[in-house]
């Protein structure tokens, strides 16, 4: 936990000392959603725990809920492989730069963390010619854990110490080995060429530990006996081998293949060592040509009946490009058709001894962009909910709001929405139940709505440590788009038997529906939602099934404006008659901005029945009890005419793409030698503030130039509303304070409008009126970011109803309200009613920081600004003096998308994606932490403790005394020694060896013929990459 | 020729105190003299030129030759007493109305090129070359200034541009480099920024003080080091309307030099070279630009609304607004192109030939754009961004703006 490092101001001890206590940063706490990319998965049946690896090299461990842990790899890498050390709450990553990692669940005081302890490097690095062989493929740990199997390109097994990592080379099994001991049983086909392939698969025999089946891609599979280091069976196989899967009995396995097959052997037989030839080979989903079935497991039951499911397979020309994994279980089979690619699966089930079968109760599935499990106990295999791995990105997400301390009747109420929405199919309990989790429930409710490219809200649970969706509100239904097709699987055959599972579903149907901006009264239940074409609905929250007519509005924000044409897209049209709702939050009243461009900001005041709206042209306020509009106003400049011209204006590519092609001609001749494009990226933010001619300029010409020119009236886009909020304040006279509105532009200028808010409950239900009252222009033109109004105190001004509800809030009535005004550039607070500034911070002039985000927090229990800047950093300053409480570095600073999804909570923490399906909490707040308290007990007896040094280091390296290939066993043999001879190795490998054979042999083991040469040659301690890192890591 | 000779040889035997005057008008010439000791004021001059000339009902400029051939105004005390003292043989006057007096005719060397155009008068010239367009000295303002040459190293510049709200462009483009520092373990490559490129015509170009490839090391006080090329573009923009950077220009040959400080004045901080104490005429205008150069604070401007007339619904607002604001736009709109067509004037401590860099295009510009926007007033809601517009362009037209569509007292606010 880092502290605010402060500013000296003054020798303000107590004030220091104050800061220290309300402030403190955690740069992550949790993290939200769905791991970005997702390469491996694995599980530890006996602590019950999850892994998830990434391409970024990020880890992730899950078990029951609220129990995560993460770790990155530094420096990254994508994660191919992970396997948990069953029990030991120990994982091994393998890395795609065939590096070995191995990582510890270790206890704290402040629960279980998980660090790593273990880095190797295994030789041979992909890409690098001539040592592809020694490139791992698959890994298999023993069960009991003793030894690391890991087959390689080359068709080697090699095999590590576990967990010292310390190799052996000795126990080296060569694909010679296999070939050559038992000439007589490998058919010649498999002896030609040089060899059988790379190793495909691994894989323990369930009941004899040591006994491991190796399958190589060409289709021969071997027994092998690690203990007595001999081949127990061959297998021959003729189609190139996918994966292997055991049947738990050790009588049976299964291979799959890349024809699309799947085949079940026997294991035994009379011969020695038996030569087996396959049971039984299905192709289910022949006979025309089907792609490789990836990965396969079988799975005994009580009824007999076993459970095979496998993932591919499918009819290559009919449905090669869908994502299926098929279960099958006597006559039912069922293909899950996910919408997105299948990583890993596996299945949950018993493994202890004692029990007969496997039965397994569950199916866990690993896409690209969603996890998901299958109840396989209940007919039909429903989809069991996931508590946490939340897919936020089924569709993108435009807009994230967050409530905090919401009432308990409207949580209540949502949540009685969102279990109506989804009824439970299945009483199976999450599958994944390892860890304890003794975080303590959280104080208070708190909400995070996400808004989508296909126009829903998703409603999720955010007090705890994990996001758990509540309710999820469609806005599509109040439109006709052109997604309003008929479902189209009726018209699908009954074979494959396809069913469609996932939520992940990145088309929209029309992206006009998209969800820019939210607002929520959470005293009421008051809901506005605003869109892409210029949309505003008001929700309200009702238990009942609705069937009404939604009142429709048109508001004109041009007003009389000549001579401007909106060519972006057209406004969307809403259904006419009755709609049916269900219960939950139902749309009451629709307001439609002309033109309808992107709403930009939205305000709702629930007690007045207000709600306000900005798009790029002007800003409206509406009334939704009568409604009936109150106020248009436009705020665009006469000359600003992209603005008018919409997002798709043909007019200003055509500009853009002249400006491009001229620039393009200039450069071939100013420079000959091509450069790249890669600079410019960083500055494109900012190019962009600087209009359309700046940014085309600078993305192509090298180097990178910035003009330097005062924003003008003239700048595009100076009429974007940015912010707007309702006030109840002193804005005519100090005498009489009233409803307000305020609206701030991206050209520096605020309006203040008085409003005239008729009593409902009274006997004159005039309507209401608003009145210009100020206007304010910022002389440095920046664009308004945020404005709100405090109170004599310094203190924001209560929400809508807060003071009826919450006696504590009352409205402070001391006439000395102030207004804080935050720009792009700089924060000033004016007095009010008289506009005269008390306070003023210009953070751009003096940092070269722009302000891209600001709120007002509440920091155990006084006040501050907040805000985040397009360097990434969060500052924090009082007010309303405005005085720097403290700065944190927290987005990266090229992270444009993380910043532009930051979201602050009222109690000074932040939400940000940190990938299209992930957000990162963080925290400001010192009393407000979220961060998981968990804890997996793990029982690791002192034998499997990692050794401080490899036992092998206690040997002597004679080894260079002899040279040649024959006596390379020998000298491994002299490094390790548990039970094993080393004469017996040499003597193996020498003895049926060819002339030929020696030199496959020597081509295999190239690379280790080179590193014995560098340890017989220089210091012992960079002998291998192998030894320096166990040894580094461990001390 | 000789004729004349001989009689202004007799007339300065005759009177050696009087002096002879020849005055033209169009083709007229008159012919009087005034007393050399004792020329009398302006007035009584000017009167005595358009009594003798039977100039009636118009205001007329009076310019004379000097010795050097120059034409030169007189239009005061000052100057008339001047012109008598120095005329040397006799006072040649010439007499233009006012309204096509052509200032640009006025100055060095004008009356030696006119004498060789063969007394061809003001039109002929200016046909033939492209015209250079002076503002009277009232309207000169300073745009840049060096400042604080006495604590900076000699290597280093500090440029203070003042855009005093016009429109005219900074005009300049940064970008990253690497620059060479002596450090104690020698010579060091550090990353540094630039000026890229300069906008022709633009104020950092007019003034001469910035170049391609100068090394900016301070925005206002602050140090760019360590700062991205992002960052310090922001600084510049914030600081745009007060933007004092400090150089170490490419060009080392041009430094002040310390020992000179005496002689020349462009040391001086407040920039006052070239920037004539403004006539009492235009102290308004300039007390505000005064303001301007003293702190560095912008002035927001608070417009407040009268809100005499509440209205009813969105479009009775509107046109309340509209009719609020109505004044305000009739008088701000017509007022543009009465300014003085050259607004700008530089006064640089080089004092550079850049007067070219006044586009001759711009009144017209600012005239048709005006007109573009007029329509869109009367009919609109009223934005005030034509009012802050002009309001930004020159200071001197928010203190002309009437009172009605904006209350006397709460105009401007300065803050």
């Amino acid at each position: 936990m880092m502290k605010f490092r402060f500013k000296r101001q003054g020798n303000d001890t107590q004030r220091e000392k104050a800061k220290q206590d309300v402030f403190a940063f955690n740069k992550q706490t949790v993290e939200h959603g769905f791991p970005s990319q997702p390469s491996a998965l694995a599980y530890d049946p006996i602590l019950r725990l999850m892994a998830i690896g990434t391409k970024s090299g990020a880890v992730k461990i899950y078990g029951s809920p609220g129990v995560e842990f993460g770790g990155r790899h530094v420096p990254g890498g994508a994660v191919t492989q992970m396997h948990f050390l069953l029990g030991q709450g120990r994982l091994l990553c393998l890395l795609d730069k065939n590096t070995l990692h191995l990582w510890e669940i270790s206890p704290g005081d402040k629960g279980s963390s998980l660090d790593k302890t273990l880095s190797i490097t295994l030789p041979g690095r992909p890409g690098v010619e001539g040592v592809r062989a020694s490139r791992v493929t698959t890994l298999l740990p023993t069960r009991r854990c003793d030894l690391l199997c890991m087959g390689t390109e080359g068709g080697a097994v090699r095999t590590l110490a576990l967990p010292s990592l310390a190799a052996l080379e000795a126990r080296m099994l060569l694909q010679d080995q296999v070939l050559q001991r038992r000439v007589s049983g490998v058919p010649d086909e498999y002896k030609c060429g040089r060899s059988l392939g790379p190793v495909e698969s691994l894989q323990e025999h369930p009941r004899y530990p040591g006994k491991i089946l190796i399958g190589y891609s060409r289709g021969l599979v071997v027994l092998w006996d690690l203990n007595t280091w001999q081949l127990d069976a061959l297998f021959l196989g003729n189609q190139s081998l996918e994966s292997l899967s055991w049947e738990r009995s050790g009588r049976n396995f299964v291979s799959s293949h890349s024809n699309g097959s799947y085949v079940l052997w026997a294991v035994g037989g009379s011969r020695c060592p038996p030569v087996c030839r396959p049971m039984s080979c299905t192709r289910p989903y022949g006979p025309s040509p089907c792609k490789a079935i990836s990965k396969i497991l079988w799975r005994t039951s009580e009824s007999g009946i076993p459970l095979v499911l496998f993932s591919g397979g499918m009819s290559r020309a009919s449905y090669g490009d869908r994502h299926c994994l098929t279960v099958t279980q006597g006559d039912t089979q069922v293909a899950l058709d996910f919408t997105s690619r299948i990583i890993d699966f596996f299945t949950v089930h018993h493994t202890e001894d004692g029990d007969r079968f496997d039965d397994p109760t569950a199916l866990v599935v690993l896409l690209e962009e969603e996890l998901i499990a299958f109840d396989l106990q209940t007919t039909g295999w429903p989809v069991i909910p996931s508590p946490y791995l939340a897919s936020l990105h089924s569709s993108a997400i435009t807009c994230s709001y967050h409530v905090s301390n919401v009432p308990r009747e409207l949580w209540q109420r949502v949540a009685a929405a969102g279990r109506l929405q989804s009824p439970s199919q299945t009483a199976a309990k999450w599958p994944i139940s390892g860890g304890n989790s003794f975080a303590s429930a959280p104080k208070q409710k708190d909400l995070l709505l996400t808004g989508h490219e296909d126009g829903t809200v998703r409603f999720w649970d955010a007090s705890g440590m994990s996001l758990t969706p509540l309710y999820k509100l469609s806005t599509a239904s109040v439109f006709q788009t052109d997604g309003d097709h008929s479902n189209s699987s009726a018209q699908e055959e009954e074979w494959p038997p396809f069913r469609k599972v996932g939520l992940f579903d990145p088309y929209s149907d029309d992206p006009r529906l998209g969800v820019q901006k939210i607002s929520l009264c959470k005293y009421s239940g008051r809901l506005v939602l605003a869109g892409t074409a210029g949309q505003v609905l008001v929700m309200c929250l009702n238990e009942e099934w609705s069937d009404h007519v939604i009142s429709s509005s048109v508001i004109d924000l041009l007003q009389d404006r000549k001579g401007f044409t909106w060519k972006g897209h057209d406004q969307l049209d809403p259904k006419a008659g009755r709609i049916r709702f269900m219960p939950g939050f139902q749309p009451v009243v629709l307001v439609q901005c002309i033109p309808p461009a992107s709403i930009t900001t939205v305000a709702l005041h629930a007690e007045w029945n207000l709600v306000a709206f900005g798009t790029s042209h002007g800003f409206g306020l509406f009334d939704y009890h009568f409604r009936c509009p109150v106020l248009a106003r436009c705020t665009l400049h006469p000359m600003d005419t992209i603005a008018m011209e919409g997002p798709l204006s043909r007019i200003k590519s055509l500009k853009k793409s002249l400006h491009q092609s001229f620039r393009r001609i200039r450069k071939s001749r100013l420079c000959g030698q091509s450069r790249l494009l890669v600079q410019g990226l960083a500055g494109k933010e900012s190019s962009k503030q600087l209009g359309e001619q700046g940014d085309s300029r600078d993305a192509d010409v090298a180097p990178v130039q910035r003009r330097i020119e005062a924003r003008s009236a003239e700048d595009s886009l100076s009429g974007v509303v940015r912010c707007l909020c309702f006030a109840d304040t002193y804005l005519r006279d100090a005498a009489q304070h009233g409803p307000t509105l305020w609206a701030g532009t991206n050209a520096g200028c605020v309006f203040a409008y008085a409003l005239k808010v008729p009593l409902r409950s009274g006997s004159w239900g005039g309507a209401v009126e608003a009145i210009l009252s100020k206007e304010i222009q910022l002389t440095h033109r920046a664009p308004v970011v945020g404005v709100a109004v405090l109170d004599g105190q310094g203190n924001p001004l209560p929400e809508p109803y807060q003071a009826s509800w919450d006696l504590a809030t009352s409205l402070d009535v001391q006439a000395s309200h102030s207004v804080l005004i935050a720009s792009e550039e700089q924060i000033k607070v004016f007095s009010l009613p008289k506009i005269t500034m008390k306070a003023k911070l210009k953070l751009t002039a003096n940092e070269g920081c722009r302000i891209r985000k600001v709120a007002l927090v509440s920091l155990a229990g006084s006040h501050a600004l907040l805000c985040l800047t397009n360097l990434g950093d969060v500052q924090a300053f009082s007010v309303p003096g405005l005085r720097p409480q403290g700065r944190e570095n927290c987005i990266h600073r090229e992270d444009v998308s993380g910043m532009a999804s930051c979201v602050f909570t009222k109690t000074g923490q932040g939400f940000y994606l940190i990938s299209p399906s992930e957000f990162e909490r963080f925290s400001l707040s010192k009393c407000q932490v979220s961060s998981s308290l968990c804890s997996v007990e793990v029982q690791r007896n002192s034998q499997t403790a990692v050794p401080s040094t490899p036992p092998w280091r206690s040997g002597t390296p004679s080894a260079s005394s002899t040279g040649g290939p024959p006596s390379l066993g020998g000298q491994d043999g002299v490094r390790i020694s548990p039970g094993f001879s080393c004469g017996d190795i040499v003597m193996d490998t020498t003895g049926d060896l060819t002339v030929e054979d020696v030199k496959d042999f020597l081509a295999s083991v190239d690379e280790m013929e080179n590193n014995l040469r560098n340890r017989s040659t220089n210091d012992w301690h960079s002998a291998g990459i192998l030894i320096n890192g166990t040894v580094w890591n461990v001390l | 020729m000789n004729r004349s000779f001989i009689k202004s040889q007799s007339l300065r035997y005759l009177d050696c105190n009087a002096v002879e005057v020849k005055s033209k008008y169009g083709a007229e010439f008159r012919r009087f003299s005034v007393d050399r000791q004792k020329p009398g004021k302006f007035d009584e001059f000017y009167k005595l030129i358009l009594h003798i000339h039977r100039i009636a009902n118009m205001e007329v400029m009076i310019g004379y030759a000097d010795v050097h051939g120059d034409l030169l105004p007189i239009n005061n005390d000052d100057n008339f007493c001047k012109a008598v003292t120095s005329a040397h043989p006799l006072l040649r006057i010439f007499i233009q109305r006012q309204e096509e007096v052509d200032y640009s005719n006025f100055g060095t060397n004008t009356m030696t090129r006119r004498k060789k155009a063969v007394v061809t008068l003001r039109n002929d010239v200016n046909r033939k070359r492209p015209q250079i367009r002076i503002g009277m000295p009232q309207d000169f303002r300073p745009v840049s200034s060096i400042i604080d040459v006495d604590i900076l190293p000699e290597s280093h510049r500090r440029v203070r541009l003042y855009r005093h709200g016009s429109d005219r462009p900074l005009g300049f483009y940064i970008r990253d480099g690497t620059s060479v520092r002596v450090t104690p373990h020698g010579l060091e490559k550090v990353p540094g920024i630039f000026i890229s490129r300069m906008v022709p015509g633009g104020l950092a170009e007019s003034t001469g003080l910035l170049a391609v490839n100068d090394e900016v090391l301070e925005v206002n006080g602050i140090e760019v080091t360590g700062k991205t090329l992002d960052q310090v573009t922001d600084m510049m923009i914030a600081n745009s309307h007060n933007l004092i950077v400090t150089v170490k220009p490419v060009n080392q040959r041009n430094n002040v030099v310390r020992s000179s400080r005496s002689s020349g004045q462009s040391t001086d901080s407040s920039g006052s070279a070239g920037y004539p104490a403004p006539p009492p005429g235009s102290l308004g205008a300039h007390g505000l630009a005064g303001d301007e150069l003293e702190s560095d604070e912008e002035s927001d401007i608070v417009i407040e609304s009268s809100i005499k007339r509440p209205s009813r619904r969105s479009n009775a607002s509107a046109t309340s607004r509209s009719q609020a604001l109505q004044p305000a736009p009739a008088t701000a709109s017509p007022s543009t192109p009465k300014r003085p067509p050259s607004l700008i004037s530089t006064a640089s401590f080089h004092s550079q030939p850049s007067l070219n860099g006044v586009p001759h295009a711009s009144p017209s510009f600012r005239l048709h754009r005006d007109h573009g926007s007029s329509p869109a007033f009367r009919e609109s809601n009223g934005s005030l961004h034509k009012i802050l517009n002009a309001m930004r362009i020159d200071p001197r037209h928010s203190l002309a703006l009437p009172p009605g569509g904006v209350e006397e007292d709460g105009t401007v606010i300065t803050l």
